[in-house]
């Protein structure tokens, strides 16, 4: 007879007053986390950049899971950089994967445990199972993979860490590289001026709309709680679960190193990162309401990526962001939508943006 | 193992279930009470059953924990078959249907990375399609199976067998089987997991059988006793799982200083499974009674001059050919790889020794080689360069191609000029395409 498959259930951290909900004034102690734990499984002894954002989602998320955990990744710059041959960053089991096979190689996993409990094979209770795939491989090469993981429902947390960029390979252009975003294979010129010409694929919605049965979330490296909070939601939720993490790319992106998690923020607060759960159980979505709203000049002119934009391209931009506030059901202040039209960013041309890059707390 | 990482351990109290001890490994598998019925129902019988079949009964046998499939033909019946066996219950495994052979086989090896014994297969272009994993699979050193039913590479779309898509795969590190009828491969699936499993080779395996030929022709199948099968096949226990309480990592980034040792490493791998492969035929022939060559069938080579090289189930017409050859005076013989890789390149350079021609019916396309011909011909050259005995002379034979029966009139075609290069001393040609040429 085969035996019976037990599931871990992970308790969630306390979110009020230091959730994704915190207006900047009382924001202080938003990253005094006495209750998370101690345990790092993501330990250090890596190479990745100085303020890379991958590598704190993939400390909140190791943090958040523990140490009954199975992980596998991709192909991708935190495989690169994470793993060295006779050194490892990691305290649980990790596998490498093919970069299309996150989706594939990980409902393996999933299913051999599965298996292996029901057969007497292995005693203790069903591992968090968890796959970390980078933005190429989770939108572009092996999106099928992973779609293919979710429809079937296995029992893992099928993450993707986006810097928007394939940056293992010297940033090159990927589904959610934004409009104007500058890469490598995305350059500017004369005949194409904004560089990037194609908005980005909308990934989690794509899961979320494509798998209702899923767990599908979207948080940022702006967001430990949240984050954290979602991973074990994920992992919680019995079937298969996909959470979109948004995080900044030193490299790539051109930033002070510092400013990681301020961006993470102001994405949302730019209205270019709708932060969301979806919850199969009702079929729906619960947006959150950031409690400032920006102009998206906020956020591109912290980084070199966006630093040639001309006045018609930012104004793009703020379409899409204002798209972005209608549709999560917020008011688009008068203010940005003065950005939808061009010549309100005509002083780009004529001036240096003059930007604080310091809020003075929190960040 | 290669590239396999031991992690700094558990930080802090909050550890996994404590540091469990490892538990010995199951005396014997579990399997559904159904599957332990119909299996015990089985045991001795002889059923008429096609190759696909007799592949799908041979991962029930083996209490397969993890099925992915995708489906192409010919090789799909396999997968019907297990999917069958799970839907009644009989065989307890996760059957996933995946999205695309890649995703198939990478579903196989995760899997196969957990300690999971895990079963995949593939036909034509399906072979071609996971190619990436090919490599990734044996240099992880994750002893996965997959069954190929061959079927010929497009274009233009054809069904027909052609050996072309397994033997695309050869240097990639997988053992590399070729069966020749039904029994033969419910054999050698078992054969090849316990060789593939054993810790001194720890390499995935392709168990091929030809499309049409044997996987949808019925031959006679005698179906064992589940518990010589449990005996010669005991429960998977692959050395470095991905285990929460023995935290490895597989897979790591290297340095090109590090690649020769490892790449030395897999290659060592292959040939230490050739004594292995030995080992495993001689039980497989001790526990169920079929007693197979380990790694070249010989039919008639004793006094042979000529004799043909030929692998998978076109060898069932050449004996036959072979036979009505001898009645006519001519010392034809046969000798049939029954592996490719490793290949048997000893035992193939004696089943030989003292042939005056030789030449290999390729069954394949291999465009540009040096034989301008097959694939085959290839391995086959370079082991009878280097054989210890008189080197015979070697041509090969393109036959077989698409789908195309090699009926005997070919074979006695092949034998015609086989004849004229024993009594010239030289070939004609390094390769002759069968019926293109007087």
């Amino acid at each position: 007879m085969a035996n019976e498959v037990v599931r871990q259930i992970l308790p969630l951290f306390e979110e009020s007053g230091r959730g994704a909900a915190v207006d900047d004034s009382e924001g202080r102690d938003r990253h005094y986390l006495p209750d998370t734990p101690e345990e790092d499984p993501y330990q250090a002894g890596h190479r990745t950049c100085a303020g890379c954002g991958p590598a704190i989602e993939y400390r909140w998320t190791l943090k958040a899971a523990g140490q009954d955990t199975v992980l596998a990744g991709p192909t991708g710059c935190m495989y690169v950089a994470n793993s060295t041959y006779l050194c490892t960053p990691y305290t649980v089991p990790w596998a490498h994967t093919p970069i299309a096979s996150g989706g594939s190689f990980t409902s393996g996993m999933a299913a051999g445990y599965e298996a292996m409990i029901r057969k007497g094979r292995y005693p203790g209770p069903y591992p968090n199972i968890i796959v970390m795939a980078g933005d190429g491989s989770a939108a572009d090469i092996g999106l099928g993979s992973i779609s293919g993981a979710l429809y079937r429902n296995h029992d893992a947390l099928f993450v993707c860490y986006d810097n928007e960029c394939y940056a293992n390979t010297g940033i090159q252009t990927s589904p959610t590289t934004p409009y104007a975003g500058m890469t490598t294979f995305t350059p500017v010129g004369k005949a194409i001026p904004e560089g990037k010409t194609l908005p980005p694929k909308n990934l989690a919605k794509m899961m979320a709309e494509g798998h209702p049965h899923c767990y599908v979330a979207t948080t940022t490296v702006g967001y430990p709680i949240d984050l954290m909070n979602k991973t074990r939601k994920g992992l919680n939720h019995h079937g298969a679960a996909f959470m979109h993490c948004f995080t900044p790319c030193q490299k790539g992106w051109v930033y002070q190193t510092s400013m990681t998690v301020e961006i993470g923020r102001r994405v949302v607060e730019a209205g270019l990162f709708p932060v969301w759960e979806y919850d199969p159980a009702e079929r729906r979505y619960h947006y959150f309401h950031p409690p400032v709203q920006r102009p998206v000049t906020d956020y591109l002119a912290m980084q070199g990526r966006f630093g040639h934009m001309l006045p018609e391209h930012v104004a793009t931009i703020q379409r899409a962001a204002n798209l972005n506030w209608e549709n999560i059901g917020m008011d688009v202040p008068a203010s940005l939508r003065a950005g939808e039209d061009p010549a309100h960013h005509q002083r780009l041309r004529e001036e240096e943006y003059a930007m604080p890059l310091n809020r003075g707390v929190g960040a | 193992m290669s590239s396999i990482v031991a992690g700094p351990g558990p930080a802090g109290p909050a550890g996994p279930a404590g540091a469990a001890p490892v538990p010995a490994p199951l005396a014997r598998p579990m399997r559904t009470p159904d599957g332990e019925r119909f299996l015990a129902e089985l045991a001795g019988q002889r059923q008429r059953l096609n190759g696909c079949a007799a592949a799908a009964y041979a991962a029930l046998y083996a209490n397969v924990d993890v099925i992915t499939a995708y489906p192409i033909r010919p090789y799909t019946a396999i997968m019907m078959n297990l999917a069958q066996f799970v839907a009644d219950g009989l065989l307890d495994a996760e059957y996933i249907h995946a999205d695309g052979e890649h995703s198939q086989f990478s579903a196989a090896f995760g899997a196969g990375s957990c300690g999971a014994r895990a079963f995949t297969g593939s036909s034509g272009v399906g072979v071609t399609y996971g190619f990436e994993m090919y490599s990734i699979i044996s240099g992880a050193r994750i002893p996965i199976q997959m069954a190929i039913a061959d079927r010929t590479l497009d274009p233009p779309g054809d069904f027909g067998s052609e050996h072309t898509d397994a033997l695309c795969t050869r240097d990639m590190g997988w053992l590399l089987g070729w069966a020749a009828t039904p029994q033969e491969a419910f054999d050698k699936s078992l054969i090849a997991y316990a060789t593939g499993e054993d810790p001194r080779v720890l390499l995935p395996q392709m168990v091929c059988q030809d499309g049409y030929f044997v996987s949808h022709i019925a031959g006679e199948v005698e179906l064992p006793d589940v518990a010589d099968v449990d005996r010669y096949l005991p429960p998977y226990q692959l050395p470095f799982p991905l285990d929460p309480r023995r935290p490895l990592s597989h897979g790591p980034q290297i340095h090109p200083e590090q690649g020769p040792p490892l790449q030395l490493e897999r290659a060592r791998a292959m040939e230490a499974a050739i004594p292995i492969i030995r080992e495993h035929t001689d039980e497989f022939g001790a526990v169920f009674g079929r007693h197979y060559p380990h790694f070249v069938e010989e039919y008639l080579l004793d006094d042979a001059e000529i004799a043909f090289v030929i692998s998978g189930g076109h060898a069932v017409t050449c004996r036959a050919a072979v036979r009505r050859l001898r009645e006519q005076g001519v010392k034809a013989g046969m000798a049939r790889l029954l592996w490719i890789r490793p290949f048997p390149t000893e035992d193939l350079q004696q089943a030989l020794a003292g042939v005056k021609a030789v030449g290999v019916v390729e069954t394949n396309l291999g465009l540009g080689g040096a034989s301008y011909g097959g694939i085959l011909s290839l391995d086959v050259t370079t082991a009878l360069y280097h054989t210890p005995h008189r080197r015979p002379l070697v041509t090969s034979f393109m036959a077989g191609l698409g789908g195309e029966t090699v009926p005997v009139a070919e074979f006695d075609w092949m034998a015609g000029k086989l004849a004229q290069a024993r009594d010239s001393g030289r070939v004609e040609k390094a390769t002759h395409w069968v019926g293109f040429e007087d």
